[in-house]
């Protein structure tokens, strides 16, 4: 009931004085995660490249969150998985950077005001990601401003260009990655179900790494995947996991050299 | 972690133990510092909400005004002491809810709509002490292993025996709520004790509640709808004990153990001074006039200040009806009569009075709000009512 992120039956990870509203919590209960169905996973700003060599490159804070998923398909956070995903992940990034073409340097986290505007742009990219999900990538789901080929229009506005931290970049660099491993009665209780004929879904292994042109807030590249491969707790998935976050990146000048199959 | 089997055990038990008993406040447990999460599950949680938190300090809705925090901060020190209060970080969230949240890891969230409903710091030491009471208990890591617990057993009941998961799950998903409303009710027990052992008088608990029905009842009578029936019994989906029954046990526990004290009502008037007509500007937005009518009549109570007045006139002018602008011109001047500062209530009196057929006073008074506030984002348009 407490997932990642406060949009989804908040407050259920918090206790109140006052009552909250029962609905999101049963919702979740009763119906649980819908599975995801074919999604185009790669977005390009149509008609942009990214000429090898030419740009640096800045990381920012990756969202990452690592745990198991119980019987009931509870997430259970697991403070030990997540720290070991956000070392391996680290690692590597910073070994795929020679392939991306280009230098990629971590964020330096600013404080006091900075660190709030810089706060307020890292909660609209993650909208603005799920929305691209959500109404591009899922054909039949598209908005009408978005039905037409080869269109690929998202933008954060020009006020990046301001933020604090980026100064001197040409492009920002946003990574957020989602694991809840099948706890063993989950998987039991998938295989009894599947007996019955009803399909229980086990796990979840999402990620999206997304670019932002810093001068004009544009969106010139989103890859999503909503049933990710590579065991971020390990080094070699973590490599997997990077190396699927990374397919379709523009200006990358061996497309195919990391990804060590799927 | 307990077994399914005596998870199912515990679950019956919920369910035969319905409704749960009050019980006297019990005595304060001894207190440890710095204290760290232990096992998977609750270092998992707080893992979580230290990221939450990371956000959370960045937000535009945490009010940063250090008056502000080290005042409410006070509160919670003087209701749950100082060795208590430490291990808290406390944010004062801009809110017009009636709320205060507490996170695994110590992470206190006060509404600012909770600040304008309590009248004393006693009061509010009972919203913050009752919070601190679910950190203290570890109360969101039981509440996280007794979802799991339940969920498990449904999931399990659904695969192998449809008959069994008819039967049982709706009481367990029940269970789930009652599991929260005992969890509240021993808070507000351990929130009353803090208060009973601390300064304030322990009474204060059950008049926040008394008070929010009161408003409940104000709000559904000045949007026409039927007022929902207070009862004792809380419904099977509710997070909650009922206001009622948190009122009464409330009151019955404080009879119980008898303190007395002072609530500190001036002081806190004093010390919320400088936020209450920002939180009042933010109520009067809700277009809610039965609630925030009797809201400010409980303000009042100790005489109409102009912050007060000029919030009422606000408040009527809002809903304009013929009469409410008469009454709300009447409110501004005493306002401005009574002291208030700013020169919006002249703004605000023009207007009632030029909607009311007394063009000549009310242009007389838009004239002195433009001369008090030249460089007003609303000047033009004023200037053109004054003109015409």
């Amino acid at each position: 009931m407490f997932h990642n992120g406060a949009n989804r039956g908040w407050p259920g990870g918090f206790m109140t004085i006052f009552r909250w509203a029962a609905l999101p919590l049963l919702v979740a209960l009763l119906i649980g995660v819908a599975p995801a169905h074919a999604q185009e996973k790669t977005g390009n700003k149509p008609g942009f490249t990214l000429p090898t060599g030419s740009a640096r490159i800045v990381l920012m804070r990756p969202s990452i969150s690592v745990g198991e998923q119980s019987t009931g398909g509870m997430f259970e956070p697991n403070a030990d998985w997540t720290m070991q995903a956000r070392d391996n992940l680290a690692r590597a990034i910073a070994a795929v950077q020679g392939q991306l073409g280009n230098s990629v340097v971590d964020i330096i986290e600013p404080v006091g005001a900075d660190a709030a505007a810089l706060a307020e742009y890292q909660g609209l990219f993650s909208t603005v990601a799920d929305q691209v999900i959500v109404y591009q990538f899922f054909p039949g789901n598209r908005l009408p401003t978005k039905k037409r080929k080869d269109s690929f229009e998202w933008t954060m506005g020009p006020g990046v260009a301001t933020l604090p931290g980026l100064a001197g970049a040409d492009y920002a660099l946003f990574i957020a990655t989602e694991d809840q491993f099948g706890s063993t009665g989950r998987k039991a209780v998938q295989l009894l179900a599947a007996l019955g004929g009803v399909s229980v879904p086990v796990g979840v292994h999402k990620g999206f790494a997304g670019l932002v042109d810093i001068r004009t807030g544009d969106l010139v590249w989103l890859n999503a995947d909503l049933q990710m491969g590579g065991d971020v707790r390990t080094a070699e998935g973590a490599q997997r996991r990077v190396a699927q976050l990374f397919e379709g990146f523009p200006g990358r000048p061996v497309a195919v050299a990391v990804v060590a199959g799927r | 972690m307990m077994r399914p089997v005596a998870w199912l055990a515990a679950l019956v038990a919920i369910a035969a133990a319905h409704p749960v008993q009050p019980a006297t406040p019990p005595a304060l447990p001894p207190y440890t510092q710095a204290y760290e999460p232990a096992g998977v599950d609750e270092r998992g949680l707080w893992m979580q909400v230290d990221e939450l938190e990371r956000n959370l300090r960045q937000s535009p809705f945490i009010i940063a005004d250090p008056h502000l925090n080290a005042y409410v901060r006070g509160v919670l020190c003087r209701t749950v002491g100082d060795d208590r209060c430490r291990s808290v970080r406390l944010y004062v969230v801009r809110n017009d809810g009636f709320n205060a949240t507490m996170a695994p890891n110590g992470m206190m969230m006060v509404w600012s709509g909770l600040l304008l409903r309590v009248r004393d710091e006693a009061e509010l030491g009972s919203v913050l002490g009752h919070e601190f009471a679910h950190f203290e208990l570890r109360h969101m890591l039981d509440r996280f292993k007794q979802q799991r617990g339940v969920t498990d057993i449904l999931s399990w009941a659904a695969v192998l025996s449809p008959t069994v998961y008819t039967s049982i799950s709706a009481t367990a998903i029940g269970s789930i709520f009652a599991f929260s409303r005992a969890q509240e009710q021993e808070a507000d027990l351990l929130g009353l004790r803090y208060l009973a052992e601390s300064t304030y008088p322990s009474t204060a608990a059950a008049q926040v509640w008394e008070r929010l029905m009161a408003e409940a009842d104000a709000t559904a009578a000045g949007r026409k709808r039927k007022p929902s029936v207070h009862r004792y019994t809380a419904g099977l989906f509710a997070s909650h004990p009922t206001e009622l029954s948190r009122a009464t046990y409330l009151r019955a526990a404080a009879a119980k153990v008898g303190d007395a004290g002072d609530p500190a009502a001036a002081a806190y008037r004093a010390g919320l001074a400088k936020w209450l007509p920002h939180f009042l500007a933010d109520q009067i937005k809700l277009n809610d006039f039965g609630g925030t009518d009797y809201l400010l009549g409980q303000l009042a109570a100790d005489g109409w200040t102009a912050d007060l007045l000029y919030a009422r006139a606000e408040l009527y002018r809002q809903r304009g009806h013929p009469r409410d602008l008469v009454s709300a011109a009447q409110f501004y001047q005493s306002a401005i009569d009574g002291g208030f500062a700013g020169a919006e209530a002249y703004r605000g009196l023009g207007l009632s009075l030029l909607r009311s057929q007394q063009v000549d006073a009310g242009r007389t008074a838009l004239r002195t709000y433009l001369e008090r506030a030249p460089d007003a984002s609303d000047t033009a348009m004023m200037q053109a009512l004054v003109a015409q």
